[in-house]
C-alpha cells in the first residue's frame, strides 16, 4: 500500500462536506490548522495547541502518568465486558469465574488483560509518584497537583481491594477478612467503618454487593473525574514541570515593565503563574503530531504489552471460598504484603499508625518542603535532603514487601526462599 | 428591597435580610439532611447473617476432657469434668480461624499462639481468644451465646451423673 495514496484518500474524505462536519480540520498542513487540530476537537482540546519541548523528553517523565492513565482505560473496557456476565452473589460468582475461564470465548483473555492491567497500574502508578518525587515536580504551582495524585494513589489501591473479592475465592475472602479487620483497628471509627464496608459484620453476600457497587461504579466514577481533574491541572499548572522555571519564577509581570523583545497577546499579562509564564515561542512545539503520535504511540505499546502477558500467564483463581478455614500462609497481592508484613508484628501499628502517618506525610509534603531549588531534574543536587529521606522510605517498603512476598512461610514463619519450604504440620 | 436606598446594593432592608436567611438556612439544612440520610441508609437495620445462639449437642456426647471444634460456627466446646465451656476460634488480630495444637491454640495468618485458656504466648493477637456463655437448654442441650462474652473462669457445671 501507498501511504501517500492513504494519506490523500483520508484528506478527500476528511475535507469533503461530511467529513469537515465530523472533524473540522483534516490532517493538519499549516501551523494554523495545527493549533485547530488540537482545539476543534473534544478529545484533543485538553491538551495545548503546543508543548514545551522539555516535556517530550522520555527521559524526563518515562511517561509513567500516561502509562497508569492507558492501564485505567484498559481496565474500564475489559472491566465492563466482564461485567456482561459477573454475578455477585456469593452462590454464582466463583462459577461465573470458571465459566470465564472455560466457556465463554475469550473469556480467559479479557480476564487475564483485566488482572494483569490492574496489577501493572499499581505499579505504574507508584512509579509515577516516584518519578514526580524525584524531579520535584510537586512544588509550587502544583502542590494541590500532588494532593489529587495522592487521592489517585489510594483510589487505586482501593479499586484493587474491592475487586479482589469479587472472584470469590479463598484468596478473596480471607484477603477481605483481614483487610476489614485492619480497617477495624483505626481509633474511634474503625469498628463502624468496617461495619459499613462489610454491611454487617461477617464477609457475606452484602460485603460482595458492597464491594461490587464500589467496584465497578463508585471508585472508578470517582477516579475518572479526578484523573480529568490531574490532567486539567497539568496543563493550567503550565505543563509539565521544567529547571527553567524553577527558583526564579516570573510569578506576576508588572504591568509597564514588560521586556520588550517579546509581543505579548492579552491573555500574556494575566496574573499569577499561568500557562505561559517561562515559556518562550521558540522553546515550543505543535503537539499535533509531536505530542499526539508519541501519546497514540505509548498507547499501542501498553496495550500490546497488557495483551502479551494475558495470552501467555492466567490469573489466579483459588478454591471456593471456605468460610472457615484460611489457606496457609493467607497472603494479600504484593502491593499489600509491605503492609501484611507490618501487621504480623502490630495490627494497630502497621495497620493503622503507620500508614496513616505516611498518607499524611504525603499530603502535607508540598506545603512543608517549600525550598524551590531543584525542580524539574532527576536527583537534583538541591534535594539531596528530601530525596534521601524518600529513598529510605522507599527501600524500608521494597524490604518490607520482599521479606513478605519470599520469606514468610506457612503460620507467616520465617522461611529462606532457596531453602526446602517447611513441611505444613497442622492445620488442615 | 428598602426604596429609601435605591443607590447603595449593599443595602439591604429588614425583610430581605431574614427571607435570605431563612433561605441559606433552608438550603443548608437540606443538604446536610440528606447526607445524613445518605449515611444512615447505608447501616443495615435488619442483619441475615446466622443466629449468635445455637444448640451444641448433648453434654454427655463430648467426652471427658476433650476439645471439639464446630466447624459451621467456629469455636470450640471444651470439657473438663462436669464443666462446659465454650472458646472462639476466630483469632482477636485480623479474623483468621485459628487451629489446636497440643498446648493450646494457633493462628495460621501470622502465628498468633494461644495457651489452653486462650491466652496470648506470642505474635500479634491484642487480646486473648473469647470465651462465650453456655447454658443448658430446657431440652437439655448446651446452649451457646456467641454475642455474650465470659471470663474464662465461667463454666457450665452439671451435675457429675450425666
Ligand atoms: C490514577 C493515577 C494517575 C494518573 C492516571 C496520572 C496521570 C498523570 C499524567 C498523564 C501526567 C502527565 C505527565 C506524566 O505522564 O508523567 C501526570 C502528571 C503529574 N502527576 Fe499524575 N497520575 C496519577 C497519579 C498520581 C500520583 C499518585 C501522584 C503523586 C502523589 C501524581 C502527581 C502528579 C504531578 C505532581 C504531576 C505533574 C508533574 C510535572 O509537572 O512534572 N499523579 N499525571
Ligand atoms: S489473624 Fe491470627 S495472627 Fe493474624
Amino acid at each position: 500500500m501507498n501511504a501517500p495514496l492513504l494519506k490523500r484518500l483520508w484528506q478527500t474524505f476528511a475535507r469533503s462536506r461530511v467529513g469537515r462536519s465530523i472533524f473540522r480540520v483534516g490532517l493538519p498542513e499549516s501551523n494554523l490548522e495545527r493549533s485547530q487540530a488540537m482545539t476543534s476537537s473534544f478529545l484533543l482540546h485538553i491538551q495545548p495547541a503546543k508543548v514545551h519541548k522539555h516535556s517530550l523528553k522520555a527521559g524526563y517523565s518515562l511517561g509513567l502518568g500516561l502509562i497508569s492513565l492507558y492501564l485505567f482505560f484498559i481496565l474500564i473496557g475489559t472491566g465492563v465486558l466482564l461485567m456482561f456476565y459477573y454475578v455477585p452473589s456469593t452462590d454464582r460468582a466463583y462459577n461465573e469465574m470458571k465459566d470465564l475461564q472455560f466457556v465463554v470465548s475469550a473469556g480467559l483473555l479479557i480476564r487475564n488483560m483485566h488482572r494483569w492491567a490492574a496489577h501493572l497500574m499499581v505499579l505504574f502508578v507508584m512509579l509515577h509518584l516516584c518519578r514526580v518525587f524525584y524531579t520535584g515536580a510537586y512544588k509550587h504551582p502544583r502542590e494541590f497537583n500532588w494532593v489529587m495524585g495522592v487521592g489517585l494513589f489510594l483510589l487505586t489501591l482501593g479499586l484493587s481491594f474491592t475487586g479482589y473479592l469479587l472472584p470469590w475465592d479463598q484468596l478473596a475472602f480471607w484477603a477481605i477478612t483481614v483487610g476489614t479487620n485492619i480497617a477495624g483497628y483505626a481509633p474511634i471509627i474503625g469498628p463502624k467503618v468496617k461495619y459499613l464496608l462489610l454491611g454487617g459484620n461477617v464477609v457475606g453476600q452484602e460485603a460482595l454487593t458492597r464491594f461490587y457497587a464500589l467496584h465497578v461504579i463508585v471508585l472508578p466514577t470517582l477516579a475518572l473525574i479526578m484523573v480529568a481533574v490531574h490532567l486539567w491541572r497539568v496543563r493550567k499548572d503550565g505543563g509539565l514541570s521544567r529547571p527553567d522555571e524553577s527558583g526564579d519564577v516570573i510569578e506576576q509581570i508588572p504591568l509597564g515593565q514588560l521586556p520588550t523583545n517579546k509581543s505579548y497577546g492579552l491573555m500574556e499579562l494575566a496574573r499569577g503563574t499561568t500557562p505561559q509564564v517561562g515559556k518562550n515561542p521558540e522553546d515550543e512545539v505543535f503537539s499535533w503530531p509531536h505530542l499526539v503520535f508519541r501519546e497514540i504511540l505509548l498507547f499501542l505499546l501498553v496495550a500490546a504489552v497488557v495483551l502479551f502477558l494475558a495470552i501467555f500467564w492466567n490469573a489466579p483463581l483459588e478454591e471456593y471460598a471456605n468460610p472457615i478455614y484460611p489457606p496457609n500462609p493467607a497472603k494479600a497481592p504484593w502491593y499489600f504484603l509491605g503492609l501484611q508484613e507490618l501487621v504480623s508484628y502490630s495490627a494497630f501499628w502497621g495497620g493503622v499508625v503507620i500508614p496513616g502517618l505516611l498518607v499524611t506525610a504525603l499530603v502535607l509534603l508540598p506545603y512543608l518542603d517549600r525550598a524551590r531549588a531543584g525542580v524539574g531534574r532527576w536527583f537534583a543536587r538541591e534535594r539531596v535532603v528530601a530525596n534521601s529521606i524518600f529513598t529510605i522510605c522507599l527501600l524500608a517498603a521494597i524490604v518490607f514487601t520482599i521479606i513478605g512476598t519470599y520469606f514468610r512461610g506457612p503460620s507467616w514463619s520465617w522461611v529462606e526462599p532457596w531453602q526446602q519450604p517447611p513441611a505444613i504440620t497442622e492445620g488442615r | 428591597m428598602n426604596p429609601s436606598t435605591p443607590n447603595d446594593p449593599n443595602d439591604i432592608s429588614r425583610r430581605g435580610f431574614f427571607k435570605l436567611t431563612l433561605g441559606w438556612l433552608a438550603g443548608t439544612f437540606a443538604i446536610i439532611a440528606s447526607a445524613a440520610g445518605a449515611v444512615r441508609f447505608l447501616v443495615p437495620n435488619v442483619l441475615f447473617e446466622p443466629s449468635q445462639i445455637f444448640k451444641a449437642g448433648k453434654p454427655e456426647d463430648l467426652a471427658d476432657g476433650s476439645v471439639t471444634f464446630l466447624e459451621d460456627e467456629r469455636v470450640f466446646l471444651v470439657r473438663q469434668g462436669n464443666t462446659y465451656r465454650c472458646l472462639s476460634a476466630i483469632c482477636t488480630h485480623l479474623g483468621c480461624t485459628v487451629n489446636r495444637t497440643e498446648k493450646g491454640y494457633h493462628c495460621p495468618c501470622h502465628g498468633s499462639v494461644f495457651d489452653d485458656q486462650g491466652n496470648v504466648k506470642s505474635g500479634p493477637a491484642p487480646r486473648g481468644l473469647a470465651w462465650f456463655q453456655v447454658t443448658l437448654s430446657k431440652d437439655n442441650r448446651l446452649l451457646v451465646d456467641k454475642s455474650r462474652m465470659v471470663a474464662a473462669d465461667k463454666y457450665l457445671v452439671l451435675p457429675t451423673k450425666v
